[in-house]
């Protein structure tokens, strides 16, 4: 019998056992909330990610990747950290591969409602060539003409956590972020500072419409995800690329990267990133929490 | 499929039997098995933590991080009784709800 008519039993069990896994952590954190958070404190090499990874060890996919060690200082929202860490683990396939137009639904809702705002993965009948890849390291951008690593940082803590990581030698795929220093709006220097480069090019429909496309995704907001730690940004499309050759899907700034907590090379690793519906442009960019 | 403490102890084959028989595509199936292993895994974890001392469940809670299986079962002999039984009956009644679930579902044809 065709597949399909069997889609309205996974859809209903899917459903109702999705909403009885969120009942079951629900009270079992209420349970036994103080042994939890105890257990995540005293073990300093244990976070957000890995409290999830204690209580959630059963993956659908088999998934045996543990989730990223953290030494972040624990908050009043890692029990959300690790619901939403739990409820990708459940949907993510085993290997980091273009997800199905069904998985990217399912986790795009997991996302809108664990952040409070509306993501998606196609957006105004556009979308990237994936929603789900392995991100690199990418270098600062300039900012303005004249821009360099002397200029770039606003504070010394900034020089002492992001100069390793250098400036790129050419601009980004959207030229400037300003004219000028003097032109330099607090937007502009917080676009640069939270981007991503995305493979624009190999979008379905890029080569038929190329300028409507670079001005769709210039800038474009997005919400970007480590589903092992729970760890999100709200960034920018800010550049084009890697290129396919690399392995990798995605970029992210070096601010990015850090609050992720990815890395690049042998160790790199998968990240979510939806389209944000934010049309009042009013959701900040930078590190975002869980609700 | 990873082994947990209680893999011998839980059977979910005729679960997954019942899954198998439902004609849906591997990514459905595979969700579905997780989203069984991963109810069973909560309901498991309340049945014991509700049984178990504070001192004692931070105890219990490193052993399950650190997948010691010897250590967690030394730990829950010695400190509950029946807690075979107990995890079985918490894990039981679960899959009696899931199966009928699977039941409700095939009704509908």
């Amino acid at each position: 019998m065709p597949q399909k008519n069997y889609t309205p039993h996974y859809e209903h069990l899917k459903n109702k056992w999705t909403e009885k896994h969120r009942g079951l952590q629900r009270r079992l954190w209420e349970k036994h909330k103080d042994s939890l958070e105890w257990f995540a404190k005293q073990t300093h090499h244990l976070a957000a990610g890995s409290l999830a990874g204690l209580l959630f060890l059963a993956s659908p996919s088999g998934m045996t990747t543990r989730p990223t060690p953290s030494v972040q200082v624990l908050d009043e929202s890692i029990d959300k950290s690790a619901f939403l860490i739990s409820d990708l683990q459940n949907n993510l396939p085993k290997d980091v591969r273009p997800l199905l137009s069904e998985e990217e639904d399912r986790i795009g809702g997991i996302l809108t409602e664990r952040y409070g705002f509306h993501v998606t993965a196609e957006f105004e009948g556009k979308k990237l060539n994936r929603s789900y890849g392995l991100i690199g390291a990418e270098q600062h951008l300039m900012r303005y003409p004249g821009d360099t690593m002397a200029t770039h940082f606003a504070t010394a803590e900034e020089v002492g956590k992001y100069t390793s990581s250098g400036m790129a030698p050419g601009r980004g795929a959207w030229g400037y972020f300003a004219n000028s220093q003097a032109e330099m709006t607090e937007q502009d220097s917080m676009r640069e500072k939270y981007y991503i480069a995305v493979q624009t090019f190999l979008t379905p429909g890029y080569n038929e419409n190329v300028r409507e496309y670079s001005q769709f995704f210039k800038y474009r907001k997005m919400l970007v995800v480590n589903p092992q730690n729970g760890h999100a940004v709200i960034a920018v499309i800010g550049d084009a690329g890697p290129a396919e050759w690399t392995g990798k899907h995605l970029g992210g700034s070096p601010e990015v990267m850090k609050h992720l907590e990815r890395v690049d090379g042998s160790q790199r690793g998968p990240v979510l990133y939806y389209f944000v519906d934010d049309p009042g442009d009013t959701i900040p960019l930078g590190p975002v929490n869980v609700k | 499929m990873k082994t947990y403490f209680y893999s011998h102890i839980i059977e979910t084959e005729s679960l997954i039997v019942e899954i198998e028989k439902m004609g849906l595509s591997d990514e459905q199936k595979t969700h579905l098995i997780g989203l069984i292993e991963s109810n069973l895994h909560h309901v498991i974890l309340d049945a014991i933590l509700s049984e178990l001392s504070t001192e004692d469940k931070k105890k219990f809670l490193e052993h399950v991080a650190r997948e010691k299986h010897e250590e967690i079962w030394g730990l829950l002999r010695n400190k509950v009784d029946n807690i075979e039984e107990k995890i079985k009956k918490a894990a039981d009644d679960l899959k009696r709800e899931l199966h009928e679930d699977i039941k409700e579902v095939k009704e509908k044809d």
